[in-house]
């Protein structure tokens, strides 16, 4: 665990918040009064995430807020999901919890993911998906609309189907890895 | 070859972001969407896109043909999909990171699922209600069931995204 390498940017290139965000300033964040990070979340380059697509109606509508220790990896793409609901289009609000690691080049348009969850590289998490506590998606998962995962469980394939059982240490794990990678995420001058 | 040339003509009703990568000689119908970091490439040929298309990000549209690529209407490419076939028809949907290669035609209200690769080595013509799905890129005919509630639901999505995404970004006008 503690063979993680440091991984430096540079220091120019990050936004850094007083509550511990750091946003990359090459991600692409539209309708950023729509977002809430939870503090000391990473967000890497080429990131996109989309607030602008809010549920239409009046006063202030949260689209994407993400909890503590998260990190969007280069090149995600985190929109919320829409459907017609009584002849009504519309996007709804899309919500992650605390130490949740998204791997690079991941499409998520869930509607909520747990805690302590990790989804790997190249994967594509379809609409209204729920993911619950501790589950884990390998790399190039699919997983259909509307899909649920179970807490403490892995899936993977195309489409995402549950492969084994997680340890019960899962949360333990994965929370001192988070805090680790958010701890090793150091600047450098130039 | 000849330098590329760019000429965009948007229509009026149309919405194209600003932080859309575009080159050549584009058309552009209208009411079609087309959000930020979406890339349209017209190489060689022009590119004529129909009306109320939805382009999401990450999409990449090519043409490398000498001959003009149509996109017809009402056709969704969700994100980060790359699309290089000269036809194609109306009310298609390309899913998240799906590829089509420019040997690929499309007809009309075929589905192209979700990180499908539809690259042929000849010439192939899908035909309409055409569905590729799974790992292994597979097809079969879709009856057709439920075709009038996707249009709609298609139309409404572009209907709310031309009144939502001028409020947060900045959109690119014909010159």
């Amino acid at each position: 665990m503690n063979t993680l390498p440091v991984v430096n940017y540079v220091k120019s290139e990050y936004i850094e918040t007083d509550t511990g965000n750091k946003v990359s300033r090459r991600a692409t964040i539209a309708g950023a009064q729509n977002i809430i990070l939870g503090g000391k979340t990473i967000i890497a380059n080429a990131a996109i995430i989309r607030g602008d697509l809010r549920r239409t109606g009046p006063g202030h509508a949260v689209v994407i807020s993400l909890g503590r220790y998260c990190l969007v990896g280069e090149g995600c793409v985190m929109r919320p999901p829409y459907k017609t609901y009584r002849g009504n289009f519309n996007y709804y609000p899309m919500k992650i919890g605390d130490h949740v690691h998204i791997g690079a080049g991941s499409v998520v348009e869930a509607a909520t993911i747990g805690n302590h969850v990790e989804i790997g590289k190249n994967c594509v998490i379809g609409k209204f998906t729920i993911i619950k506590d501790c589950a884990k998606i390998a790399d190039n998962t699919i997983l259909p609309p509307n899909t649920v995962v179970p807490a403490l469980s892995l899936f993977a394939g195309s489409p995402g189907q549950f492969i084994e059982d997680l340890p019960e240490t899962t949360q333990e794990l994965v929370e001192a890895y988070t805090k680790l990678y958010y701890n090793r995420f150091l600047p450098v001058e130039s | 070859m000849p330098p590329l040339r760019d000429k965009f003509s948007i229509h009026s009703r149309a919405v194209v972001c600003q932080d859309v990568e575009m080159r050549g000689d584009i058309t552009v119908g209208a009411g079609t969407v087309v959000h930020p970091k979406a890339a349209i490439f017209a190489l060689v040929g022009p590119i004529v896109i129909g009306t109320n298309c939805i382009l999401e990000e990450g999409t990449i549209l090519v043409n490398r043909r000498k001959e003009v690529m149509r996109i017809g209407d009402e056709n969704l490419f969700e994100i980060h999909c790359r699309v290089e076939s000269p036809v194609i028809g109306d009310c298609n949907t390309v899913s998240t990171k799906a590829r089509l290669h420019h040997t690929v035609r499309l007809g009309d209200f075929c589905v192209i699922g979700a990180g499908c690769l539809v690259v042929p080595v000849e010439d192939e013509v899908l035909p309409d209600y055409t569905v590729v799905y799974g790992p292994n890129s597979e097809r079969r005919v879709w009856s057709g069931r439920g075709k009038l509630q996707e249009q709609d639901l298609r139309r409404k999505h572009a209907e709310y995204l031309r009144e939502m995404l001028p409020k947060f970004n900045r959109l690119r006008r014909s010159e």
